[in-house]
Formats: structure tokens, sequence, C-alpha cells
């Protein structure tokens, strides 16, 4: 697992569970002729570099795929992610669960097909799973379903999944993390060779949209599937125009040659508002920023931080933050303060845990007991002739954390403490903290529903713990929290081990957002999921009323 | 013109060696830049497919020998051939910088060409000092200020892009205008500075062709002042014509800048893209690409001269 | 000829003195967050001439700062690229045949590689550079048009009869060089710095823009650019400001560029440094490609 945002959001896209009702009484209205059609444009600030479902990196391509493919049975509105609650079926009408719970018995829907019109197998899954854990392909989602055994073909519409253990979120692992792909278009291709298949850039899914055309550099183009045994897609077809930064972005959506924009920026707030074409729609994501510390040495993994394995520096650093206000000025409204290593939305009780309070005066009285004293009167505290001073690492791609470092950097110097702002090109970043080469980095993660990430980020054994934060306590409560398969007990555990993490400080929770998606008033939408905006889009339409040009195309292809 | 091709080849094997060496001094191999979450079997296999084990020499020659093939390896970030990333981003390039060359090299000719047959008066003044400063603007700069008047503000033309959205849903005639819509202002970005740098040029080759012998001759004779004029601008093309060849680094420089500004999804923008994905091979096929444009430019630069010379010609 | 050299120098004046005074000039300090909810993205007001950026810095201190960065490392990057292009046409003017005759031919091969790409591939392979690999990568990649004019003005200059003369009385290689030589070439040298740096002024907003020159929260005028990347619209003041600083100094060290021609050789063809990698012959008498 890799510390990258994106990739993150990529394990967690799907499609919605509401909408499978609504579906339902979509593809009832879709013989009413009026109600279909119509033309989306999405406008994105990066190009996806592959629509592969394993292999997806991006929120781009996350989008597309999560409309082309489809999942076993579709998480809840709610992301409920104990045992099959809230779950709906998706490519499997109906599960059985085995006696001692060991195995998972999907049965596929009879009349789903592939977008080729080859039907939907039982092979298919047991394909997708051998190409999500294969050895030969990178695929950040393997990690997730290490607790899968295998998965066996009973009969042509049956598979089963067979588990090592009983844990509670058996269902989400087998469903979640997965879309199905067609093994009769892919298993003639060696699993090395698939990560540059043509499949890649040319999907075939079971999705209520199909794969239309991808011109690179310019724009992705998905239609209807007018033969998709849940009902066609209300929308004749959703284009993903891509622009090479937000700021283009923008502009193709005041202009009206866009539709919809996700991820909208407090700056452009405003200017949506005075739009009376454009309506915002309030979207909670699950992500969350933090200023991570290093708890061992950069260059000797065998020795402690000088300055961060002391726990005093370290609740120092954290008080001295004025997090409030820095959230304000890089999110303005769009932003809170972190609670925890998770967004309030997966935090069973937010309440349940207490904060360090922002207090510069005990800050730099917990410094000046920790031997940290500014001796030489250079406006910097130094122990031992040390100065305390640090790197902060930041991935030049982000524009927020970048305007973070600079923020941090001005409340540290005011505490005595020089903290130096620096950028690195994205992966190397990446590369840099997966190697644990810093002294403290601006990081961000996106847990999935159900935060059995935090065993890979937190938890002392976790691969993706930068810091190397260890703390058997942490470690146990973490566990109990995600095992204990009594919701009340759990919570309390969960409560135990945020106050832990909390009061341990191995890195500053700086934000969560919000991120309100700005979309023309011509469409009817759904709520969105917070783990993906598109997962109704197949039940998004236009107002009859309100058509305009590109509405009115219909289904056929391009002159 | 052997030489010139002599000269074209060795351009092109400097920059594929410049973009080897860049290859090799890149931090990480495709191995380790899969990330932590990789098998030792898998790390090896991928070491093994790209023959990161072989010697330095051994990788140079075979390197050198898959380029002569037309091979220049695989896009990591868009996950297939670089030579397909190139065959949908070079012709768009070639395009823009085209058109931006044919603008430049008109509209700089005419303007040099008036002002050096009125070398030192006032309107000559005037109109130097005007093409000093757009000589002065940094074409991304100027591309950023066309883009927000024109584009955002006044919402005369698109921003981005080299097609609308729609564009696959038009008439033929209504193709032509959408992409003559999205060509103008990266057009007029690159040709605005390029007018200026060969305006410049021409007025003083002008100047200097307007005191030559023939010129004197030519009044002598009793030929017309615009017939005297037309003699001495012929003259002066040759300088201008061969500058040309010279030109085209700066102008695929401004190209790569305009290209990010307005979203032109040609070479320029596939690097950077490329840069900021990490994507090597992208970056080192841009080095060897633009290279050998340049290099052909220049044979064609040379070829024109020989045509314009006009030694060859009347007089 | 003075006429065209003083509003040239009255620019190159004013560029200076607000440069070098820049911090007596500059209101606040550059990286003063001044409070970053209340003067957080302000316009241009009276307090704040050129409004305030994200993080609530006074974007005029950070010009009159930046420019500091920027000028700074264009004169070093250009001095450090004249000192290797003299050197190089030099050592092939002196040594002369064979050795000549390739090192011009590798001239012209550099020159064909465009710099930008060069540098495009540098910044992805190495990211963040600091300040001193900054100079040290744009004068490295920076003087083969520099070293191009020398060498063609080397070998004019040898054939003339103080030269020759010298020659005569035994005066070779770096003495020759030295004493003989290098009066005659500094004007040209001179003339081609002046368009290098405003080349290089140019080419620095250009990578910063890019985010591959100068990091932040150093300012530079390329990094202020890059801060208004994605407000151009709504925060025009971050693009504007800067941008006409460097606009301001790459004219003016281009119009010094060109009133040193015209003062030092009335009657040849401009070279096109810094637009053109690689510029002809200072005289069109001379053929201009070999």
């Amino acid at each position: 697992m890799r510390l990258s945002h994106t990739r993150w959001l990529a394990s967690l896209f799907g499609f919605p569970f509401a909408f499978a009702l609504a579906a339902c009484a979509g593809s009832e209205r879709a013989a009413d002729a009026g109600d279909t059609g119509g033309t989306l444009i999405v406008t994105v600030p990066a190009e996806p570099s592959t629509l592969f479902p394993p292999l997806l990196s991006d929120t781009q391509g996350a989008a597309i795929v999560g409309v082309i493919f489809d999942r076993l049975a579709e998480i809840g509105d709610g992301l409920e992610t104990y045992g099959d609650r809230g779950f709906q079926p998706r490519l499997a009408t109906s599960w059985t669960w085995a006696n001692d719970s060991l195995s998972i018995a999907f049965v596929l829907d009879a009349l789903s097909r592939w977008h080729d019109g080859r039907p939907v197998t039982a092979e298919d899954v047991r394909f997708t799973f051998r190409v999500y854990t294969s050895d030969s392909l990178v695929v950040d989602n393997k990690s997730l379903l290490g607790n899968i055994d295998s998965v066996s073909v009973r009969d042509p519409r049956t598979a089963v999944f067979w588990f090592k253990r009983r844990m509670p979120r058996q269902f989400y692992d087998a469903t979640y993390h997965m879309y199905v792909l067609p093994s009769h278009l892919l298993d003639t291709i060696s699993m090395a060779k698939l990560e540059n298949a043509p499949f890649g850039r040319n999907p075939v899914g079971t999705g209520r949209f199909r794969f239309a055309r991808w011109e690179p550099g310019q724009r992705i183009e998905i239609l209807a599937d007018t033969a998709n045994s849940r009902g066609r897609a209300l929308l004749d077809r959703v284009i993903w125009s891509i622009a090479p930064d937000f700021g283009s972005s923008t502009v193709k959506l005041f202009a009206g040659e866009a539709d919809f924009l996700e991820q909208l920026r407090p700056e452009n707030l405003a200017q949506v508002a005075r739009t009376p074409s454009l309506r915002l729609i309030d979207n909670r994501t699950l992500s969350y920023g933090f200023l991570g510390f290093n708890f061992r040495d950069r260059s000797n993994q065998a020795r402690p931080n000088t300055l961060f394995s002391d726990a005093r520096v370290r609740r120092a650093l954290h008080m001295a933050v004025d997090r409030e206000r820095l959230v304000r000025n890089v999110f303005d409204s769009l932003g809170m303060v972190a609670l925890a290593p998770a967004p309030r939305a997966l935090i069973p009780d937010t309440s349940a845990f207490t904060q360090l309070p922002y207090d510069v005066a005990t800050a730099k009285a917990l410094l000046d007991s920790a031997g940290w004293r500014d001796s030489d009167r250079d406006g910097v505290r130094d122990r031992d002739g040390v100065p305390l001073a640090f790197d902060i690492l930041i991935p030049s791609s982000s524009s927020s954390r970048q305007r973070y470092a600079v923020l941090l950097q001005e409340q540290y110097r005011a505490i005595g403490v020089k903290a130096t702002p620096k950028a690195l090109e994205y992966n190397a970043w990446s590369d840099a903290v997966d190697r644990h080469d810093f002294d403290a980095y601006l990081g961000g993660w996106q847990p999935s529903p159900g935060l059995v990430g935090l065993m890979q980020t937190w938890a002392s054994s976790g691969s993706s713990n930068a810091g190397r934060y260890a703390s058997p306590v942490f470690d146990a409560l973490l566990d109990s929290a995600l095992t204990t398969l009594d919701p009340t007990t759990s919570r309390r555990y969960w409560a135990r081990a945020f106050q832990q993490i909390d009061d341990d400080v191995p890195a500053v929770w700086l934000y969560e957002q919000r991120s309100p998606v700005a979309i023309s008033r011509r469409f009817i939408t759904a709520p969105l999921r917070a783990d993906g905006w598109y997962v109704g889009l197949a039940d998004w339409r236009v107002d009859p009323a309100q058509r305009i040009d590109r509405d009115r195309i219909g289904l056929g292809t391009p002159p | 013109m052997l030489l010139r091709v002599a000269q074209g080849v060795a351009i092109v094997f400097a920059a594929a060696t410049l973009a080897f060496v860049l290859l090799q001094l890149a931090p990480g191999d495709p191995a380790t830049a899969l990330g932590e979450g990789v098998s030792p079997e898998l790390r090896a296999t991928i070491r093994a497919q790209y023959g990161l084990d072989d010697s330095l020499a051994t990788q140079y020659g075979r390197w050198l020998w898959s380029l002569l093939h037309g091979d220049l390896g695989w896009s990591r970030d868009q996950h297939r051939p670089v030579v397909a990333v190139l065959a949908d981003a070079l012709p768009r390039s070639l395009l823009l910088m085209g058109c931006a060359l044919g603008v430049s090299l008109v509209g700089g000719m005419l303007i040099g060409a008036w002002q050096g047959a009125r070398a030192g008066s006032r309107s000559d003044r005037t109109t130097s000092t005007a093409l000093l400063i757009l000589y002065s603007l940094p074409e991304f700069w100027l591309a950023l200020v066309l883009l927000v008047v024109f584009a955002h503000q006044l919402h005369w033309l698109p921003a981005t892009g080299i097609t609308g959205e729609m564009y696959d849903y038009m008439s033929a005639g209504q193709q032509l205008v959408d992409r003559l819509r999205h060509l103008v202002l990266p057009l007029a970005s690159l040709s605005l500075v390029g007018v200026s740098v060969f305006a410049r040029y021409q007025r003083n080759a002008m100047q200097e062709s307007m005191a030559q012998a023939f010129v004197r001759t030519a009044r002598a004779k009793g030929l017309t002042e615009s017939a005297v004029r037309r003699q001495a601008w012929r003259s002066a093309l040759l300088p201008v014509i061969t500058v040309t060849g010279l030109l085209l680094p700066a102008l695929i420089t401004g190209a790569v800048f305009v290209e990010r500004v307005f979203s032109w999804p040609g070479m320029g923008y596939a690097m950077i893209r490329a840069i900021e994905a990490r994507d090597y091979p992208v970056v080192s096929a841009g080095v060897i690409v633009g290279s050998a444009v340049t290099a052909f430019g220049a044979a064609l630069a040379d070829i024109a001269r020989d045509i314009a010379d006009p030694r060859l010609r009347s007089l | 000829m003075s006429r065209r050299l003083s509003p040239a120098l009255v620019l190159i004046a004013l560029l200076v003195s607000v440069v070098v005074a820049g911090p007596l000039l500059s209101p606040y300090a550059p990286n003063a967050q001044l409070d970053i909810i209340a003067l957080r993205s302000q316009a241009p007001s009276l307090a704040h001439p050129f409004g305030t950026d994200a993080v609530s810095r006074d974007v005029f201190s950070r010009v009159l700062d930046g420019g500091r960065i920027s000028l700074a490392l264009a004169l070093l990057s250009v001095s450090l690229s004249l000192v290797v292009a003299t050197l190089y046409g030099a050592i092939s003017t002196l040594v002369g045949g064979v050795v000549d005759t390739t090192m011009r031919r590798l001239l012209d091969v550099a020159l064909s590689i465009p710099r930008l790409l060069v540098l495009l591939a540098v910044g992805a392979l190495w990211g963040a550079l600091s300040f001193p690999a900054l100079v040290l990568l744009i004068g490295l990649t920076g003087w083969f048009d520099t070293a191009r004019i020398v060498t063609d003005e080397l070998h004019a200059l040898s054939t003339r009869d103080f030269t020759v003369a010298a020659r005569a009385m035994g005066v070779r290689g770096p003495r020759l060089l030295w004493h003989h030589l290098m009066p005659h070439l500094l004007p040209t040298l001179v003339t081609t710095a002046s368009f290098g740096v405003a080349g290089t002024i140019a080419l620095e907003a250009g990578l910063s823009y890019l985010g591959l020159g100068i990091q932040a929260p150093q300012a530079s005028w390329g990094t202020i650019l890059r801060d208004g990347a994605g407000v151009v619209q709504s925060e025009w003041w971050l693009s504007l400001f800067p941008g006409l600083a460097t606009v301001f100094a790459v004219l003016a060290c281009n119009a010094l560029g060109d009133a040193l021609r015209e003062r030092f050789a009335p009657n040849h063809v401009p070279s096109l440094a810094p637009r053109v990698a690689a510029s002809p012959a200072p005289s069109s008498s001379r053929t201009v490609r070999p």
C-alpha cells in the first residue's frame, strides 16, 4: 500500500445501494422516453492513466470504472461494513453464508450481460479474484483481500468465497474491493501483460453505462447501455472532459462548456453562487490530512529520533498549532479540524475522546521542560548545541498541503522551532515517506469504510506506518475494535483507541474536507455517497424543460 | 546535403545518448517505482524483463537498437507504448508550431521589410519599441493574459483543448470552426512573440540590404522605389530563412509553455504530464523527438535558403 | 547611439535600484503572514499595493524580494555561461585545426537539442533543486550559443593585424587570449550577456511556474506566478504584478543589449539571443551556417 491519497480513493469507490431501488424505478421510467436522454459533461483536472479496475490509481479513473463495472454487492448508504448489513444486490442477486461463516456463496443474476453480450459467469468472479491477488501485478487492494483464501465455482452461476478467519468484515472484503472482470476477454493474456493490455483503454464491463471512446488528452465518453438488465442509464452519455489543471476546469464549468465539477475549492464557492445555471451539492469526503512525525532517526532506523521520540516535544508541536485558523485559511468553510486518524463520518462516536487544546504557553513550557531553550538567542531553541529544527516533506502536487506547510512554518517560528517546508515531486515524496527518510511530513489518507486501513497506517506492524509510531496499547485496542463482533463493545474500543493515539501524538491531525460539487441546474440528481459521487450516476436525469442542444442528440453514434 | 543528413543523424544520436544517460541517472528503476507491496519475485521478473541486470554497455546498445526500430518503450503512466503517446501528441504540436511559424514568418517579414525600408524614421522607431516589448514577453505569461481576457472574461474563445466536448457530434463545417476557435489563442500567444523575433531580424537585414551596392545599381537603372524594395527584400530573405532553422528550439520552448497554459494536448503537454508522473520513457522520448524536429527543421530551412538564394535567381 | 543607449540605461538603473533597495522599500518581510484569516487573498489596496496572497503575505514585498533571487540567478548563471563559453571558444580557436572543426560541430549538435526539454527532463529526475544547483544547471546548459558567437568572433579577431603582430612577437596561448583578444571580445561578451540575462529571467519564471525552478516558500517572480496559477482570474494580482516585473526586467536587459550592439557594431544584423539558441555570426558578411 502506497501512501497516496489517490490510490486509496481507488480502493473505495463503488455503487450506491440507495440507488438499487431507484434503479428499478429508473428502469420502469426508462420506458417513458421523455425522461431519458441528455449529456453530462464532467470536467476533470487530470487524465486517468488506465480504466483497468485493479490498477486504478486516480479519482478520475475510479469514477469512470465505477459506472462501467459492477461489484457483486454494493455497500449501503451508511457505509456499514459489519456483516452484510445494508448491502444491496448488484451482480449477485442473493448470497448464502455457510453455517461456520467461513464461506459465502454468491448467486449471480442470470440476466447480467457483459457489454459485448456474453453472460456473466461464476468463472468471471473466480478470475477477478485471481487478477486482484496476482503476484505479477501491483494491485493496491491486494493487501485488503488477505482474509480471502480462495474463490471457487460451484456452478456457472454460483461463486463461493472461502475465508481464513471469521471477521466482522468478511462480506465487505469480498465485495467492496473488486469490480468483476470479463474472463472471456482477459484470461488469454498473461497476468504480467494485463497491465499494458489494450483492455485498460477500451474496457468492457457490466454497468448501466458502457465505454464509448477515449480521445487521449481530450475526453472520455461513456454511453447508456440500453441492453442492461437493471435498466438503461437515464442519461444518454457522460463525457469526461480533460483539463490540465483545476483552474482550466473551473473555466470550463463557468463558461457552460461543462456541467459538473468535483472537489470545488473554497475560492470558487462565491462564483458558483453567482452563476444562475449552477448549483452546489454538499459532499463529504473520507480523507484526512496530518503532520506526521518520524519516531526513528531518518538515517538510522535503529536509533530513536532526537526530536520526536520525546512525547513532550510532539505534544508541544501539537499545542502550538492553531488548527482551527489553519483550516479556515486553507479550506474556509469546506474543512474541519480532524479529530483522529479517521474522518468524522467513519468514527463511531466523536464525543467519546478528547483533544489536546491549542495552547502556545503550555507548548513553550513543554519545550523548556524537555531542555529545548534558545541559549544562543538566535530565535531557534536548541539543546546541547543542536537546534530544534526539522524539514516538513510535502508533495509538490498538493496545493493545500503546500499552503499548510507554509502556515505551519510560521506557527512554529513563534515558539522558537525552525520548520522548513521541503517540496518534493509526488513520487519522490512518496518514495521518501515509504523509506522513512524524513523528519516530518504532511500526509493524507483516505480510509475505506470500516477503518481496517488503520492497521496498515498506524499500527506498529503496519506496512504504511511511515513514522514508525509503535504503541502496544493502541495496537491492542485497534485489534479489539476491528475484530469484536458486538458493535457496542466495538465502539468502546474505538473510543479508547482514538484517545490513546491522540494522547501519543504520532501526528497532528490537521483537517478533513468537505468537498461540494458544482453541477448544472438542468440535472436532477440523487444524494452523493461519501466514497464516490458517481455511484448513482445511472439514475441522474435532465429536467425535460431545461434541455439544451447537447441533451437532444440521442444515443446515435457520432456522424 | 549529405553533410546535412549526417549532422541530423548526429543530433538525434546525441539526443538519444543524452536521454539514455538521463534515464540511467533517474532515481529508482521500473521495479522500485512499483512501490513497496511488490514481491521480490515480481521485482526480479521486472528487472529481467527490462534487462536491468545487464551491463550498461549492453543496455545502451539495446536502447539504440530499439530506437532504430521505432521502439521507445512503455509509458508507465498511460499504460501504452510511448510511440502511441507520440502518435497522438506530435501531430498536434506540429500543427500548432507549423501555424505559428507560418504566421510569424509572414507577419515578421512584412513588418520588418516595411520598417527596414524606412529605417531610422519615427514610425520605424515606434514600431521597434513595440516589437522589443513583444519580444520581451515570456510566452507563458502572454498566454495567461490572453486566456484571462479572451476566454475567462469575455468568453469569446474556448479556454482549453483542441476541440470542444461535443466535437464528435458536429457537422464537418462546425468541426472546422470549432478547431479554428480552439487554435486562435495558442496560436496568437506563439505568433505575437514570433512575429517580433522575425521582424527584428528582417528589419536589420533589410536595412543592410538597402545599403548594398546592387540596390544603388537598381536605383541607377531607374527602377521604381517599390521595385527596388522588392529586390532588396529578396536579398534580405536569405539570412532570415537561414535563421528559421535556428529558431526552432525557441519555438519548441514557447510551444511547451503555451500547450501547458491552453492544455493543448501535444508534445509539451505530454512532457509536463510525464514529468509530474515521473514517466521517464516519455520524457526522454520528448527530448529525442524535440531534437529530431529541430534537426529536420534546420535541414528544411537550408533547402529553402537554396531555393531563395538570389544568386540562383534574378539579378 | 547614445540616444539609443540612454533609455536602456535608465531602465536598467531603475531595475537595479529597485531590486537593490528592495529591503528598504518593502513594507513587510517577504514571508511574513500578516493575518491568515483577515488578510488573505486581498485585492490591491493602499496598504497592499499588489494585494496579498493566500497566506496573507504582502505581494509587493514578495515581488521586491523575488526580484533579487530572479536577477541573482540570471546574473550568476549567465556569468557561468560566459566563462565556459569563452574558454571553449578560446581553446577551439587557439588550438585550431581538427580540434576546432570538431568542437564547432559539437556545438552545432548541442544547439539542436532544445534546451528547455533537457531542463524539464533534469527537473523531472531531481525534482526540487537548490539555488546553487539551479545556477549550475541553467549556466551549464546555456553556454552553447555564446560559445558559438565567441568562436566566430575570435576567428575574426585572429586574422586581424594586432593579433598577427602579437603572434609574430611570440605571444601565444592564454597570454594572447587575455591581453590581446579579450579587450576586443569584451563588447561582444557584454552584449551577449545582456541578452542572456533577459532570456534567463524569463526562463526562471517559466521553470518556477512549472514548479521546477526556485522552490516555495522562497519568493521569486516565477514562484509568485505559480502561487497564482490556479486562480488567474479571481486573484489576478498574483499573476499580473510578478509578470509585469518579469517583462520589465527582460525588456530592460533586451533594450540594453540592443543599445550595446548598436554602439559596438552599428552595421551588424542582430543576433537573436536570447530567443534563439544559436545566433548567426555578428555580421551577415560571414556565412551563417557552416
